[in-house]
């Protein structure tokens, strides 16, 4: 089993957007997925119509108390679990601050789910808190959505530099250029320059700027499933292809 | 999520169609996926084993399907490749059919129409809580049903009990209580190669010999039209394995009938299986054909392939002669003749034992052969000539044959306790005379391709030599564990049952 997290400590960035359709490819691709929402916000669990879970509170989710478990949700789609979100979810950082050892909470949590599941995915809140670094420990691969600007470009360098300084592997960071729009000089100067500074960092697929995937708010649904031919779906699941491999999942026996 | 035994119940189309309808407390229904109605066909092999076991196949669009009696469906694509299960593609349809036998043909018992739709419950959030898969099967005769499967989902276990509730009331009947194949195809009879036959300890040899030979003469006019239409070879081994019961009965139960008439219903019953002969010679070894293609090299399959051409083209004439031979007026008439003085009886001559009571016969003539059996044993070793491992063979056949003809009057499972070593015996010995014969057919081979006008190849010499060596070194092997078969068989311990059972003083005689 491995954890894959969808994080960036910039918002907006098309985070929730890879969650849903990476985890809608990789369920497609036979692998058994539980996508979990960890943002109080709630977006993945608004895109598969899953209602918040009111009875999971930050304490039973970190307690490895079986409403974790009761609280998953089947998808519409084969393969595809949600732990959706619920508000509580917002005093994460509270909470896992009062706990010992909290960078190790999130792993053991998970520990209660990982039998059924091949791929556990993590849609992290925009930040860099006790529950981000919880989540650095815990994954296995760290897929950061970048969108080509100087903005975006400045906060990806300073997660860089945070791993760094906190002595956390970097090799588990995996980078994509997110809503790019090739008519734009300064989108193809920025991944030129990202590229440059950081060989092998970033996905060769990138994620362009699609109302398609706009549309996802109005369909509810990864645009994976509903315009699988779409140039965006194309690219998610070109994006899936790689980290499957950089994930290790290609070769995953699912005793891990 | 696993399914468990009730996962599939039958409804009435109506009742399904409301269901599909009708909302589930707050969820609605939304129809999900729709596959229109297909043509299906629903196969079986001519042994009933898919309908004995509650399975249904079908063949419907391009895919198969396979009911199983628990109720779980598999479903796999198709075409099939070929007339039997071997011609089905690899898939969980195929796997799951391990036990048919790759030499049945699998014939159409049915046919109608198919079609598949799965209805959604979804919450005001449009999100699924509990999906219902119905199955709905039109078939010909006019009898219509519809399959619903359940499907609840993680996380919603409230909707999927709502759903089976919902179902229950609509009248649902689990599909592992009910036989669907009966259901949908109903039949008079099943055909059964091994019909067991109700005989009392109380009757008559004559009795026994009788019902005997009347339930076998109609096991082998079921295979007439198979054989005609040459569905597979097994029509035609159990035809002959019809026959040759009938004739077991008559050489074996000397005495019941007096010696003229058994002499004359010896020579109508072998007259009947003679011109069956050479066509069953000929299934034997084409049917071996596959094992020389994977043991012989590859440079030998030409002159083997050509060989069995050879053979493919006489099996042409000799299944035109037979069919011939089983469409005459005559052939018919014989028949219904001797089904008729069986199941008359008038004209029957009772002999000297035909009136012993049919349970202390079966025990002497039991007794008798196990002895005889036992005798042989224990001449036979490690370098006993074939013949007499063949002598051997025989005998056990005709034990076996007098152990299930009688085996309804002795207790069934000491009888089951001293079939289990015959039959260990009779697989020894019949791998042993396999490999005897393909060793002698292989010479024929050998000498047929040189004496076709063309030198033998040193390859195909040598092709035949490694596999007539390798197939020496099997016959050896075997040789060694039937040596302990046979010890097994004619051990102290079970001797003892075999006397408990048929040679108790009651049946001394």
């Amino acid at each position: 089993m491995k954890i894959i997290a969808c994080y960036s400590n910039k918002g907006g960035v098309g985070k929730t957007a890879t969650a849903v359709n990476l985890a809608h490819a990789l369920a497609a691709s036979g692998r058994r997925v539980l996508l979990c929402d960890l943002d109080p916000q709630g977006a993945s669990s608004f895109y598969f119509r899953v209602k918040p879970s009111r009875k999971l509170s930050e304490a039973r989710f970190f307690d490895g108390d079986e409403k974790m478990v009761e609280s998953i949700r089947a998808s519409d789609y084969e393969n595809l679990d949600i732990l959706p979100a619920n508000m509580a979810f917002r005093n994460f950082d509270v909470f896992l601050s009062q706990m010992k050892q909290p960078r190790s909470r999130l792993k053991k949590a998970l520990a209660a789910v990982r039998a059924d599941y091949e791929v556990i995915l993590l849609d992290c809140p925009p930040s860099l808190s006790t529950l981000s670094e919880a989540v650095f420990r815990a994954a296995d691969a760290i897929l950061v959505p970048v969108i080509p600007t100087t903005l975006s470009q400045r906060t990806f360098e300073q997660l860089l530099a945070f791993f760094a300084e906190n002595d956390l592997p970097t090799d588990r960071l995996h980078a994509m250029f997110s809503m790019v729009q090739t008519t734009k000089r300064l989108h193809a100067d920025t991944m030129a320059e990202l590229q440059g500074a950081c060989p092998d960092r970033f996905l060769t697929a990138r994620i362009p700027f699609a109302t398609d995937v706009e549309r996802m708010g109005i369909d509810r649904a990864p645009v994976t499933a509903t315009l699988p031919n779409s140039a965006a779906a194309r690219a998610y699941r070109a994006v899936c292809a790689e980290v499957v491999v950089r994930a290790g999942l290609d070769r995953d026996t699912g005793t891990a | 999520m696993p399914r468990s035994a009730h996962d599939c119940i039958l409804l009435d189309p109506a009742a399904a169609a409301a269901l599909a309808d009708t909302p589930l407390g707050l969820l609605q229904p939304v129809v999900r996926d729709a596959v229109p109605t297909a043509d299906f066909v629903a196969l079986d092999d001519f042994d009933q084993t898919l309908r004995r076991s509650g399975r249904v196949l079908l063949e419907a669009g391009g895919m198969i399907l396979l009911l199983q009696p628990d109720g779980a469906m598999l479903r796999q694509p198709g075409p099939r490749q070929g007339p039997s299960v071997s011609g089905l593609p690899e898939g969980p349809v195929k796997a799951a059919l391990a036990d048919l036998s790759p030499l049945r043909r699998l014939l159409v018992v049915g046919a109608g129409g198919l079609g598949r739709v799965t209805v959604a419950f979804v919450d005001d959030e449009g999100k699924s809580q509990v999906r219902l898969d119905l199955l709905s099967l039109q078939v010909a005769a006019g009898t219509a049903l519809t399959i619903a499967r359940p499907q609840a989902l993680r996380g919603y276990p409230q909707a999927g009990a709502d759903l089976r509730a919902r179902i229950a009331d609509c009248g649902g009947v689990p599909m592992a209580t009910d036989n669907l194949c009966e259901r949908l195809f109903p039949v008079a009879a099943v055909y059964d190669a091994k019909p067991v036959i109700a005989l009392q300890a109380d009757q008559t040899a004559l009795d026994a010999a009788t019902a005997i030979i009347a339930a076998y003469i109609p096991v082998a006019r079921a295979n007439e039209a198979g054989i005609i239409a040459d569905h597979d070879t097994e029509f035609l081994h159990d035809y002959r394995i019809a026959l040759r019961k009938i004739r077991s009965v008559l050489g074996l139960f000397r005495g019941v009938l007096d010696d003229g008439q058994t002499a004359e219903l010896k020579a109508r019953f072998s007259a009947l299986m003679a011109p069956t002969g050479r066509l069953r010679d000929l299934d034997v070894a084409l049917l071996e054909g596959t094992t020389y293609h994977d043991l012989l090299p590859k440079s030998v399959h030409a002159g083997l392939d050509a060989k069995f051409a050879l053979l493919a083209e006489e099996r042409r004439t000799a299944r035109a002669r037979l069919v011939q031979h089983l469409r005459r007026d005559g052939h018919a008439q014989e028949m219904a003749a001797l089904e008729d003085l069986f199941a008359t009886r008038t004209a029957l001559r009772p002999g000297p034992v035909a009136a012993l009571p049919a349970r202390a016969f079966a025990s002497r003539l039991i007794w008798k052969r196990y002895r005889r059996i036992c005798r042989i044993a224990r001449i036979i070793g490690p370098d006993t000539d074939d013949a007499e491992v063949h002598g051997l063979r025989i005998e056990c056949k005709k034990l076996r044959y007098l152990m299930e003809f009688f085996a309804p009057l002795f207790p069934r499972d000491e009888f089951r306790a001293l079939l289990k070593p015959l039959k260990a015996l009779q697989d020894n010995l019949g791998l042993v005379n396999d490999c005897a014969v393909q060793q002698a057919n292989l010479q024929l081979f050998l000498h047929g391709t040189g004496k076709r006008g063309r030198k033998v190849s040193l390859e195909v010499a040598q092709g035949v030599g490694a596999l007539t060596a390798v197939l020496h070194r099997r016959q050896t092997e075997e040789r060694t564990r039937t040596g302990a078969s046979l010890a097994q068989f004619t051990s102290p311990q079970t001797a003892r049952i075999f006397r408990g059972l048929f040679h108790a003083p009651k049946d001394r005689t």
